[in-house]
């Protein structure tokens, strides 16, 4: 139909996607963000099958980007001119000859994890991406020194919960001492006895004065990605995140195929309200200044600006979200149609929105197209928890072991086989050791806290939940986990503020509102308490949950001795009953047809406290009796 | 002018003691045995170097000077000047000295200072030593012993060494009197450290001339003996002392090596006996005028100066620092060249930082010649760091672009103490390893060394360096420092004050030495022992603001306010640009609540700063004052950014989370503040205020009402579809996100790269920091 144009338009796109993934999948293996390469692979590999036929030399490079061992032998040889997107001409990747026999020497070094040596060799190194190199090593080598003495705190400082237990009330709202520990190992100095300190700040330091001596201009623009990207990260872990988060933007302006400066830049949106600030700036004012193959230098069309919308919305959900989602999946998809990344995104979505039996199938459709694929696995193995698919969850555990025992993702889907199994201790265990690989793991911190709540051990779940959120703020369910934490604590105080905060993730849904209500309720601000439970009500589809909601406002506004309102609240409920035949007779409609009846006994209108008296037939026996004595006692009086 | 030394005759304070070399009296007794005699000594001196080395190489003709005997005194460094003065090419062409080492072995072979001057040089110093004898004479150190000198045109004779070389001609020893055969060869034993035959020699001699100089020579051989007492005796004997100048400054010499300092004083004066001679002379008449200009090229330095250099030590031992300063700016004032003494005035912190300035701008370096330049920088690169940056920076540069001296030791000094003083520890190690690496145990360059080390707290190196040192020099104060030093960084005060002691007895003037050792009892808060060891310090450091600082800060530290302003102030007038003072008294005007005294002085101290590194302690420290100054008087706004910014680049602390919580809480930003308190517990959970902030802000989030203008209501409204195009909520968003306007974007990373220069000027900062500050300035 619309036929050729579109088709062909498309498949300029497709060119220029495709160019672009197989550069970043080469270049920035060359310099060693390696996730980055892989998912641009990965995404390679997904691309539709539609052979495009440009030229020969394209068709070429295809097959060497298949691996990184054969890129690294292809760049010697000088790559084709006709290439536009190739930046990078000459033998040298655009070295000179003696940085780029330095390259090599490094590339090795670091591909044997020798990261002090690195940073040794390439201290007069003066070319952007070589010192770029020097600027990660250090930061590498700096982050396995201060996880090394953190890991033994870890490991040896958890098991003893009890004497965090003793801890007295004062200090739960701080943590503990582990935590103590690593974010002071992580902001700390970490000095050698040599006297080299290594820190974020110096290293920063060092960054910053380098770019600002570097020309701009004439710089290679992959240089400058990588720097600033570098930067970005540096920032971020200082918790500076709002100038972490114009770092990353820079440098995906130098160069949009890098998949993890989006991740971390979505890592620095912590407000659902910025998510949309976020993506408006991406609309309007995001500029290319990095030379992309053609169709994807322009922002509407740069295939990476949509997967980030694809995630940011899949992280950030308001109402609408949703459509949007599934249209630029679709989109998408047409694409890259054997992209595993995409369909876990929309699975991941499903579940998000309790959509648990289409996430399942996604899932095993993943499962099959890639066996073993473990990223995002985890969240498969919730699902099966969440919908009790035990046996299924069982597979699963044993498989994923026999593929890697020590992925993060591995340990989580054991810790959920073995929580399914009530066996929370052994659970726990498994969620430890995730930690200990990952510790970045927001969805495991929060799920031991589950555990420990399980385990009635709330201060360790208080724990858990905290790092958490100290980990990712937007993880609502561990903001809420801390709530209701804090709430079995009896310290509503505290309580409230994390249900604010899950709140805020969280607008549009019910529970959230529902537990803030009823913490104002408990810490006896009735007006606030009446706000929120307005506002559940707006979200609630249920009307089971509206009875109660009903019911639970108009105590508030007893409590404010607005009878009116409270005496319209329960007589609400009580038509909800009702309406519905019966079916929801709660505790709550005893309870509103009691007060019904006793308020009008005091209005001395007997007839109608008889009525409502008479009606109530269940609830516990107390208010039988009471109910009767209010029928007896109005019949006494209306005769 | 001067007549030259006839053999009783002794040097006035106006000369060097080159006046008095063997060649001086040699001279006069041969008089008459000008040029003439030259052609036959040229011819004798080929027929002995025949006879005694092997022929040289071809095309080493000219270097058959070198094989002479008396080459120890053609050769000594004079010989090297005296081309110098004349030849502005070999002045900077080390190759020649290489040529002629190579050219012949023969300094090996006969004497330590093997070097000789081309012929051509030879010739052109021969002719203009006719014309000018006094151009010859440069030699620029005090080594009294090795020089000779010419004497007036009139008497010019082959006692000049560069007369003997001239032609390739050489001194004929058979020509000399037999005495003088002896004082050459005394000479030459004691150049060549052979103490036992100068000594022989020396008393055969004094014995057959009973000449005072020969005497003097003896008794120079029985110091370099280190036998002061039997000098001393032998000086006393002739009362040389009292009719020879010389003498009388070997007199002292040895009094100071005995530790007899009132004697001492006694034989040079406890004035400048020459210092009213002076005046005479200067209107005496013009014709001296000439004659001085003469007389100043005696390339020595001039006995006068010496003397006032040796009252000055004296005064030093003695512990009389302001005459010892004044002594030793006369002794300068007298001769330039007497670095000595302008050495002790800058190093041993005798001068105010603006007094040193103000000296080298007394100092008439016009008698340096050719050299003025060079040695002047040089000097300025003496000088305190602390003011007049830009002039420091114009000698350097000045060194290093027109002289190539930039790595000179001097240079790389002056480079190190200005990265030290900027707090840039980790480039300054940089620069000293760089050039340790050369020159191992350089004394100036290792206690700057040592401090950064501490300061960096690098104990393992610190723990090498103090056991090479001890090992190789267990009599230097620099070793035992450097142990201390090791000690304070492992916090072992105990045995750190014991070291310091050591080094400080080893050598009283070692501030930084002294310094630690007060520290010591501070950080152990031993008030009064502190306060009497920083006392001393500055009694003995007048020109050092640090010991004052110090004492300031002791009296702080126990609420004695009037006390810590009176010597804030004193401190505050030797150095009113470092920011550590400044910082102080700010954080004492806090204290005695005078807020906006404070923040003058800390915002000052902060552009002071804004050079340094903006991690550095001192300039996070300030900033923090600053920022409690701005809360007490009640400027929230500033205060929370100088918080914030503290917050960006440095390390996490618990003070700074708490009372920026407290801010928040003032200005009633709830979520903002239970973010920061709850970030301070996590770093300290028991921190009591923390707790008691976060409840009061919990609570009154509990009361907070939720209208439109609670965060959680309008975030709903946001985040609500329907009311998602209100324009209002939006940019009242927009302002909270400040990336989204392209101005704001490169606002923002601008800052990023000025961060610590930008906010300092706002900013405020911290009180509780006099402790971290002292610790960083420890050992400077």
């Amino acid at each position: 139909m619309q036929g050729d144009t579109l088709e062909s338009a498309q498949l300029k796109i497709l060119e220029g996607v495709k160019l672009g993934l197989r550069r970043s999948a080469r270049e920035l293996s060359q310099w060693k963000l390696y996730k980055s390469a892989k998912w641009s692979a990965e995404a390679l590999h997904g691309l539709t099958n539609v052979t495009i036929d440009t030229n020969a030399a394209d068709s070429s490079t295809t097959q060497d980007n298949d691996s990184p061992l054969r890129n690294r032998i292809n760049m010697a040889i000088p790559s084709s001119p006709q290439v536009p997107a190739e930046q990078v001409s000459g033998p040298y990747m655009g070295l000179t000859e003696s940085e780029y026999d330095l390259y090599l020497f490094i590339s090795t070094l670091f591909d044997c994890k020798e990261f002090d040596r690195c940073v040794f060799f390439l201290r007069d190194a003066e070319e952007p991406r070589l010192k770029f190199l020097q600027f990660y090593s250090e930061y590498l080598s700096w982050d396995k020194k201060t996880r090394e003495s953190t890991e033994n705190v870890l490991m040896t400082g958890k098991p003893d919960k009890k004497s965090e237990k003793e801890l007295s009330e004062k200090h739960l709202l701080g943590s503990n001492f582990l935590q103590d520990n690593t974010q002071k190992q992580s902001e700390g100095v970490f000095t050698s006895e040599t006297g080299q300190q290594t820190s974020l700040a110096i290293i920063l330091n060092e960054l910053r004065v380098y770019l600002k001596k570097l020309d701009q201009r004439s710089a290679n623009t992959l240089g400058l990605a990588l720097l600033h990207y570098l930067k970005g990260v540096l920032l971020n872990r200082q918790g500076n995140k709002s100038h972490a988060l114009s770092a990353f933007l820079e440098s995906l302006s130098y160069y949009t195929f890098n998949w993890t400066c989006w991740l971390e830049l979505l890592d620095c949106i912590t407000r659902p309200d910025e998510s949309s600030l976020i993506l408006r700036h991406l609309n309007e004012k995001f500029i290319i200044k990095g030379d992309e193959p053609v169709s994807q230098n322009v922002p509407e069309n740069n295939i990476m600006l949509q997967f980030f919308k694809l995630a940011l919305l899949q992280e950030f959900n308001y109402s609408g979200s949703v459509d949007e989602f599934f249209f630029i999946l679709e989109n998408l998809l047409i694409l890259l149609p054997n992209f595993t990344y995409l369909k876990s995104q929309s699975a991941i979505m499903n579940y998000n929105y309790m959509d648990y039996s289409v996430a399942e199938n996604i899932f095993d459709n993943i499962f099959k197209c890639d066996p073993y694929r473990l990223e995002d696995l985890d969240i498969y193995s919730n699902i099966l928890y969440v919908m009790q698919k035990h046996s299924k969850l069982a597979y699963l555990a044993q498989y994923v072991s026999h593929v890697d025992r020590f992925r993060p993702e591995t340990c989580c889907i054991v810790a959920n086989y073995y929580s399914a199994r009530q066996e929370h201790e052994k659970s726990i265990m498994y969620f430890r050791r995730a930690l200990v690989l990952n510790k970045k793991s927001t969805s495991a911190w929060t799920l031991m806290g589950h555990e420990f709540v399980e385990l009635k051990n709330s201060h360790a779940a208080i724990e858990c939940y905290r790092r958490a959120v100290d980990i990712n703020e937007r993880d609502y369910k561990a903001w809420f986990g801390l709530g209701q934490a804090y709430e079995v604590l009896d310290m509503h105080l505290y309580s409230l503020y994390y249900f604010q905060k899950a709140c805020t993730l969280k607008p549009l849904d019910r529970r959230m509102w529902q537990a803030l209500a009823e913490c104002y309720g408990l810490l006896k601000n009735s007006e606030q308490a009446i706000e929120c439970y307005r506002r559940a009500l707006q979200l609630s589809s249920n009307a089971g949950q509206d009875v109660l909601l009903l019911f639970r406002m108009a105590e508030q506004y007893e409590l404010i001795l607005d009878i009116e309102s409270c005496k319209q609240n329960m007589l609400k409920c009580v038509a909800l009953e009702d309406s519905s035949d019966g079916s929801f007779v709660t505790d709550e409609t005893v309870k509103a047809r009691l007060w019904l009846a006793r308020y009008e006994m005091r209005m001395h209108n007997y007839q109608e406290a008889y009525d409502y008296a008479k009606r109530i037939s269940n609830g516990t026996s107390q208010e039988i009796e009471e109910a009767r004595t209010i029928a007896r006692n109005c019949r006494q009086l209306f005769n | 002018m001067r007549n030259p030394m006839s053999p009783g005759d002794t040097p006035s304070q106006r000369h060097s003691t080159l006046t008095i070399s063997p060649f001086i009296s040699n001279r006069s007794a041969r008089n008459h045995s000008t040029s003439q005699h030259q052609i036959p000594a040229a011819s004798h001196g080929d027929r002995l170097n025949g006879e005694r080395t092997d022929p040289p190489a071809a095309g080493n003709r000219s270097l058959s000077g070198a094989l002479n005997p008396f080459h120890t005194l053609i050769n000594s460094p004079l010989g090297q000047k005296v081309t110098k003065t004349l030849s502005v090419s070999s002045f900077n062409t080390p190759h020649q000295v290489k040529v002629h080492n190579g050219g012949g072995n023969n300094t090996s072979r006969n004497n330590m200072f093997g070097y000789t001057v081309p012929s051509t040089l030879r010739k052109v110093s021969l002719q203009r030593e006719y014309k000018d004898p006094s151009n010859f004479i440069p030699k620029g150190s005090s080594a009294p012993q090795q020089q000779d000198l010419p004497g007036d045109p009139s008497t010019t004779t082959l006692t000049t060494n560069t007369v003997a070389t001239t032609a390739a001609n050489e001194i004929d020893i058979s020509e000399l009197s037999s005495v003088d055969k002896l004082r050459y060869w005394r000479h030459d034993a004691l150049m060549q450290h052979m103490l036992t035959t100068a000594e022989y020699v020396g008393d055969k001699v004094y014995s057959i001339t009973g000449d005072p100089n020969d005497a003097f020579w003896l008794a120079q051989v029985y110091y370099n003996k280190g036998e002061y007492i039997r000098a001393i005796n032998y000086m006393a004997i002739d009362s040389l002392d009292s009719v020879n100048v010389m003498c009388r400054y070997l007199m002292g010499l040895c009094l100071i090596e005995l530790q007899r300092y009132d004697d001492a004083l006694d034989v040079v004066g406890e004035t400048n006996p020459y210092a009213s001679e002076e005046i005479p002379s200067a209107h005496i008449s013009e014709d001296t005028e000439t004659s001085r200009s003469q007389e100043t090229t005696d390339g020595g330095v001039k006995l006068e100066s010496s003397l006032c250099f040796l009252r000055g030590k004296i005064f030093c031992a003695l512990n009389n620092f302001s005459s010892a300063k004044d002594a030793f700016k006369e002794a300068i004032a007298i001769d330039v060249k007497n670095f000595e003494a302008f050495n002790e005035l800058t190093s041993k912190s005798l001068l105010t930082p603006q007094q040193e300035w103000d000296l080298i701008e007394t100092l008439d370096f016009s008698i340096l010649d050719d050299n003025e330049d060079i040695i002047k920088n040089f000097y300025v690169l003496r000088l305190s760091k602390l003011i007049n940056k830009e002039r420091t920076e114009a000698a350097q540069r000045l060194l290093a672009e027109e002289y190539n001296l930039d790595s000179n030791v001097d240079y790389i000094h002056s480079n190190i103490e200005i990265l030290f003083s900027q707090c840039k520890f980790g480039e300054c190690l940089h620069v000293c390893e760089a050039y340790l690496s050369k020159d191992e145990f350089n004394p100036k360059i290792l206690p700057i060394y040592i401090s950064c080390l501490y300061e960096v707290s690098a104990k393992n190196k610190l723990f090498l360096l103090s056991h090479q040192l001890t090992e190789k020099f267990p009599k230097k104060a620099i070793s035992w420092f450097s142990v201390a030093t090791y000690y304070m960084c492992m916090s072992k005060l105990q045995e750190a004050r014991t070291f310091f002691a050591k080094s400080s007895m080893l050598d009283p003037t070692f501030a930084p030495a002294w310094l630690g050792f007060a520290h010591t009892y501070a950080l152990e808060g031993e008030q009064d022992q502190a306060l009497s060891a920083y006392s001393t310090a500055a009694r003995f450091f007048p020109g050092s603001h640090l010991p004052n600082l110090f004492l300031g800060m002791q009296y702080m530290s126990s609420n004695t306010l009037s006390l810590a302003e009176e010597y804030f102030t004193l401190a505050y007038d030797i150095c009113d640009r470092d920011p550590l003072v400044l910082n102080e008294m700010g954080v004492m005007y806090y204290k005695k609540e005078d807020y906006e005294k404070s923040k003058k002085f800390l915002k000052r101290a902060a552009e002071e700063t804004r050079e340094l590194d903006s991690n550095s302690k001192t300039a996070i420290s300030i900033q923090t004052n600053l920022g409690h100054t701005y809360k007490k008087l009640g400027d929230y706004e500033h205060a929370i950014k100088c918080f914030k910014y503290i917050l960006e680049d440095s390390e996490r602390d618990v003070d700074t989370y708490c009372t920026l919580g407290f801010l928040y809480l003032k200005t009633n930003q709830l979520q903002k503040a239970v973010d920061i308190l709850h970030r301070a517990l996590a770093i300290e959970p028991s921190n009591q205020n923390a707790n008691e902030m976060l409840v009061r802000a919990l609570e009154l989030n509990v009361a907070k009402e939720l209208d439109s203008d609670h965060p959680l209501v309008m975030n709903s409204y946001e985040m609500n579809p329907l009311k998602n195009r209100d324009n209002t909520a939006l940019s009242r968003k927009r302002t909270l996100m400040p990336f989204l306007q392209s101005s704001g974007l490169s606002k923002r990373s601008k800052r990023n790269e000025h961060g610590p220069i930008e906010s300092p000027l706002e900013g405020p900062s911290k009180v509780p920091s006099t402790e971290t500050n002292n610790e960083m300035m420890d050992l400077e």
